[in-house]
């Protein structure tokens, strides 16, 4: 006799009636196979496109506001600007007099790189030499998803405290630059900017890291030397 | 969430499956997840189940396998696991690409992946005896 509660029938699939198939499908593939050909579209195209990654607030529209202040004069500068709602930041940059991509994620926690692709289509690429990508205020989506950039930029300021890069480490392995932004307030903010710059390299020992104060200007010459040159 | 957008992909190429399939069902799916990546078990797992309600693969499983990382240096010629740093905040020790061997940068040869490693299926006449 059957026990309490189980069933009296089992039927159960015998090994051979169960399959497994290899599948090996990336599932972000799609993803990168974009970013590939945007970076192809750019390189015809004499175009490096650095993008910038960063909580809220770190200064990321600052920091691409000075960098096109400081270069456009000599050489085509564009940004695409990557907001889940709002053009503030597009609005603010477009006074620069460059072309400006406004690029709304409708909520989205990162960009992609169909949404950057369809931002190519947009422009006249012809006399660009660089475009600065500013990525949705978020310091762990975006780490997945590579645009066709030739570098990233993390940017983080000490306002967000000192505890920045150790928590969010991931975004950090994946870039070739990071910057330490509004250094004019450590003091006031009693966070160790040396400390930032370790916690960096104890991630990453090769990646370039650059204080910054977008207030007083410290920093920002090494910046965009060390962006032009990638 | 990137999660999301990583359970949406997933979920797609399913379908795509079951829809070439109409007298299979899927039962499972393996993803394997790299140490590299940032992509949460457990917000995987809830994106997944969360979108296939109502789909002709409700009820699948969603097995994720972790996969570690390696790297390897091309100044010591070190290859293997990662240093492991345990600066972060929460105790869990993170990958790093410092070399364990030598302390210059490391590249990574294994754990960024984010893949679909296999479909576990079933006749459907199976599928819907043992239901």
């Amino acid at each position: 006799m059957a026990e309490l509660g189980a069933p009296q029938v089992m039927l159960e699939a015998s090994p051979d009636e169960i399959y497994d198939i290899e599948l090996e499908h990336s599932l972000l593939e799609a993803n990168a196979k974009l970013a590939t050909e945007n970076r192809a579209l750019l390189d015809q195209s004499g175009i490096t496109a650095i993008d910038f990654m960063g909580a809220i607030g770190s200064g990321k529209t600052t920091l691409i506001t000075k960098l096109v202040g400081m270069l456009k004069d000599k050489i085509g500068v564009a940004v695409f600007n990557g907001d889940a709602t709002t053009s503030n930041d597009a609005d603010a940059i477009s006074k620069q007099n460059v072309p400006v991509v406004q690029i709304a994620t409708i909520n989205g926690c990162h960009l992609d790189a169909n949404l950057v692709g369809k931002g190519l289509k947009k422009i006249d690429l012809g006399n660009l030499k660089m475009i600065f990508i500013e990525n949705i205020g978020n310091l762990i989506c975006p780490a997945e998803f590579p645009l066709g950039s030739k570098a990233r930029v993390v940017v983080v300021s000490v306002t967000e405290g000192p505890w920045m890069v150790r928590k969010h480490p991931h975004m950090f392995l994946g870039s070739q630059v990071v910057v330490i932004n509004k250094i004019d307030l450590a003091g006031a903010m009693e966070v160790s900017v040396d400390q930032l710059i370790a916690d960096v390299h104890a991630l990453k020992p090769d990646i370039k890291v650059i204080p910054t104060s977008c207030k007083t200007g410290a920093g920002l010459n090494e910046v965009a030397e060390t962006l032009l040159a990638v | 969430m990137h999660e999301f957008s990583i359970a949406s992909g997933l979920v797609e190429k399913l379908l795509d499956f079951a829809e070439k399939n109409p007298d299979k069902k899927i039962v499972e799916v393996r993803v394997a997840i790299g140490e590299f990546t940032q992509i949460e078990d457990e917000q995987l797992r809830f994106c997944y189940e969360s979108i296939i309600t109502e789909m002709p693969i409700a009820g699948s499983r969603l097995t994720i396998e972790s996969v570690l990382g390696r790297v390897a240096c091309s100044h010591c010629s070190y290859s293997g696991a990662p240093k492991y740093w345990d600066g972060a905040l929460h105790g869990l020790p993170i990958a790093t690409l410092e070399c364990p061997g030598c302390g210059n940068a490391a590249r990574v040869i294994e754990g960024e992946e984010c893949a679909i490693r296999s479909v576990r299926f079933m006749p459907n006449e199976i599928a819907r005896a043992i239901a």
